[in-house]
């Protein structure tokens, strides 16, 4: 038994040093830093506790950056979420081209998203089609384009996020749909219950697990919103997300790491206090059905 | 036999020493366009054929992440002998101690080579200016003539820049006066702070006068309420690529850009008629007097930490020497050579869109070198976002401004 434990350790030492020395390693250190004030250039630094943590706290860059990270999760997660569920449903029943359908609302999801910021930042500009569609239903665009003014350029990057995604989350639905047992629905139709009724009292509590997955996922994923940014705007007009902010301060201007490893943590803490909030409140419902 | 062997083997070993002894030198660098590459190494072969004793390995680099990649290679201490460094990245790198002090080298070169300014920090010199890079006025020819502008009666000062774009914007729909920024970050000050410059103003004052922050002088504010009278009666709103993209379809009739666009013109064959110009001064005080223009540039910088420092300066001399430069501006439609002897090639004097460079370098101002410039910058961006683009005030948008950037100074 054993000689069984060194063999099996010996068997995955290959993947735990790789694990200690590229995720664990660089996560503690990067908690150390953070509490120094190591800037990439300068030689030497010095231990400054709190410090990087209050002086961020204080810095309207960070919280503004933090304060649209905010917006962007809360915007779309729950739009993502019903537009994903709803079209589970829709391709989750027999017609005619059903397949087509489904690779469709997915084929964005698998498409790189500095090509889609891409092709989103030309629909988006001035004279574009978007621009050219809100004409034809009597709304007045941005002036400049929809990047280049501050009341629409985060909605619009939110907008073609929640295009990307919903195709990914919809085929999670139709797995956790799949899995419900049609002896359920038939048993439901056999005691009169209508398809709204079977909605709410079969398919939504027994895909509650899934659509947990699919926000947490979705949270943390929306936390980290970079690339986006990074393509569509560089952050101006009130874009700079929270993982922009930590790309800004630690990979250019004036490298400052230090900086950068609390801004990174303190993100860390808020989708860790966020993903408990969520976990708990989704629990809680579960076990009142 | 035996003595025969004995010299062969004693050859072999003294020419494999030979080998060994050559010096290796690391150049890393950002001309990646097939259009330059070959150029970039033939000029390298030249120099290794020329100096039989020095290897150089080439490396590339991309504007994505280089800056990135130098400063990682830097802190841990494995940077390349020479380096190719943007203007605003030299105080950054020298004032941290990466760069050779190159001040004894080119003191004979001072009178040779313009750019001197933004390689000198506190009083030595980081780097040997390259190719330097500064904006001119680029007029769409047909534009103006349907406005009722001659060649002879284009904009030598802000008034009648302001009437020439306005004449221009009110040809049609689809047709605008002036290509204006987005506040793209590290981008919008170069298009602004022109404006301040070419009104007597500037960032600070002189180090003899104090080194003051005067970004909120009534002379500042008169040049961003300017630029936005541009941008508001007559601006087509975009990035540079969208202005210069929108310029090349003939909808814009006045822009400022660098001599990357004389490049994309000649390079896509664009039918556009249209003509360059040095930046017009603003004539606020009466006088005409010459627009000041951003400049920037290329520079060869010497890695403190190098190994092989003396084969490391014959490179960058070599690389840098009027003849080179001149190969690399024809291969690459450079229109600023930081060689005075090269700007006087015929190359340069034969075109008159190339001499408006060339012209413009001598009214061309540098930002201050400061290794804390890229916070400054970006305050100055935010002024003039909040002023162009939203609702604050000039006076306000600069006042936060210069409140900041004294903030910035005392860190």
């Amino acid at each position: 038994m054993r000689r069984s434990g060194l063999g099996g350790l010996a068997l995955t030492s290959p993947w735990v040093a790789t694990f200690a020395l590229f995720w664990v390693f660089p996560v503690l250190y990067s908690l150390y830093i953070g509490c120094t004030d190591y800037r990439l250039l300068v030689q030497g630094y010095e231990w400054v506790g709190l410090d990087n943590y209050r002086q961020l706290l204080n810095d309207p860059d960070f919280t503004g950056a933090l304060k649209n990270t905010f917006i962007f999760v809360l915007g779309t997660i729950p739009i993502t979420t019903v537009v994903a569920l709803v079209m589970a449903l829709l391709v989750n029943r027999r017609f005619k081209g059903r397949t087509i359908f489904r690779s469709a609302f997915f084929i964005p999801s698998i498409t790189s998203m500095v090509v889609v910021a891409l092709i989103f930042t030309s629909l988006y500009e001035r004279g574009g089609y978007i621009a050219l569609l809100a004409e034809l239903v009597g709304l007045t665009p941005p002036q400049h384009g929809f990047l280049f003014d501050s009341s629409t350029a985060l909605y619009s990057i939110m907008a073609m996020d929640i295009w990307m995604s919903v195709g990914y989350y919809m085929l999670i639905f139709v797995a956790g749909l799949k899995a419900i047992p049609d002896e359920l629905y038939e048993a439901a139709e056999i005691s009169g219950a209508s398809t709204v009724r079977q909605f709410f009292s079969i398919t939504l509590p027994l895909l509650r697990p899934v659509a947990l997955f699919v926000i947490v996922i979705n949270s943390i994923k929306s936390f980290q919103v970079f690339v986006e940014i990074f393509v569509m705007t560089k952050g101006s007009f009130d874009t700079s997300t929270a993982v922009y902010f930590v790309y800004e301060e630690g990979l250019t201007t004036a490298f400052r790491i230090g900086y950068a490893s609390a801004a990174a943590y303190l993100l860390f803490a808020t989708i860790a206090l966020f993903s408990v909030c969520q976990f708990l409140l989704m629990r809680r419902r579960m076990t009142t059905w | 036999m035996r003595l025969t062997m004995l010299i062969l083997i004693v050859a072999i070993l003294l020419s494999s020493q030979a080998i060994l002894a050559k010096d290796t030198i690391e150049w890393w660098q950002f001309w990646t366009d097939p259009a330059i590459k070959p150029t970039m190494e033939s000029m390298v072969e030249e120099f290794e054929q020329a100096n039989p004793d020095i290897d150089v390995k080439l490396t590339d680099l991309t504007w994505a992440n280089g800056h990135e990649k130098i400063a990682i290679a830097f802190a841990s201490g494995s940077g390349p002998d020479v380096v190719e460094l943007g203007s605003d990245w030299i105080a950054q790198f020298a004032a941290n101690g990466h760069l050779a002090d190159l001040s004894s080298e080119i003191a004979a070169d001072s009178n040779d080579f313009d750019g001197w300014g933004m390689a000198t920090y506190q009083g030595a010199v980081y780097g040997q200016p390259w190719i330097l890079g500064t904006r001119v006025l680029y007029v769409n020819l047909d534009l103006a003539e349907r406005a009722g502008h001659g060649t002879n009666y284009l904009p030598a000062d802000w008034i009648k820049l302001l009437r020439r774009t306005r004449d221009i914007h009110l040809l049609g729909d689809d047709i605008y006066g002036w290509g204006s920024n987005t506040p793209e970050k590290h981008r919008l000050y170069k298009k602004f702070l022109p404006f301040v410059w070419s009104n007597r103003a500037d960032v600070f004052t002189s180090e003899d006068e104090g080194n003051y922050c005067v970004i909120s002088s009534r002379h500042v504010i008169e040049a961003m309420s300017f630029y936005k009278l541009l941008h508001d009666s007559c601006g087509y709103v975009g990035s540079q690529r969208n202005i210069e993209d929108a310029f090349l379809d003939g909808k814009i009739g006045y822009i400022i850009s660098g001599d990357w666009l004389l490049k994309r013109i000649k390079l896509e064959k664009r039918d556009i008629n249209f003509t360059t110009l040095l930046i017009p001064g603003s004539g606020t005080d009466g006088k005409v007097t010459a627009g000041k223009s951003f400049l920037g540039g290329e520079f060869l910088a010497v890695n403190s930490a190098s190994d092989n420092p003396e084969a490391a300066k014959k490179l960058v001399d070599f690389i840098t020497q009027p003849k080179n430069q001149v190969r690399f501006c024809k291969a690459n439609h450079s229109a600023n050579p930081s060689s005075r002897a090269a700007q006087e090639d015929e190359y340069f004097v034969s075109d008159p869109n190339l001499q408006t460079f060339i012209v413009q370098l001598r009214y061309a101002v540098h930002p201050p070198v400061d290794p804390n410039w890229v916070y400054i910058e970006e305050e100055i961006e935010k002024a003039v976002e909040a002023f162009v683009f939203g609702t604050t005030s000039a006076a306000t948008a600069l006042y936060n401004a210069s409140v900041n950037i004294n903030k910035i100074r005392e860190k």
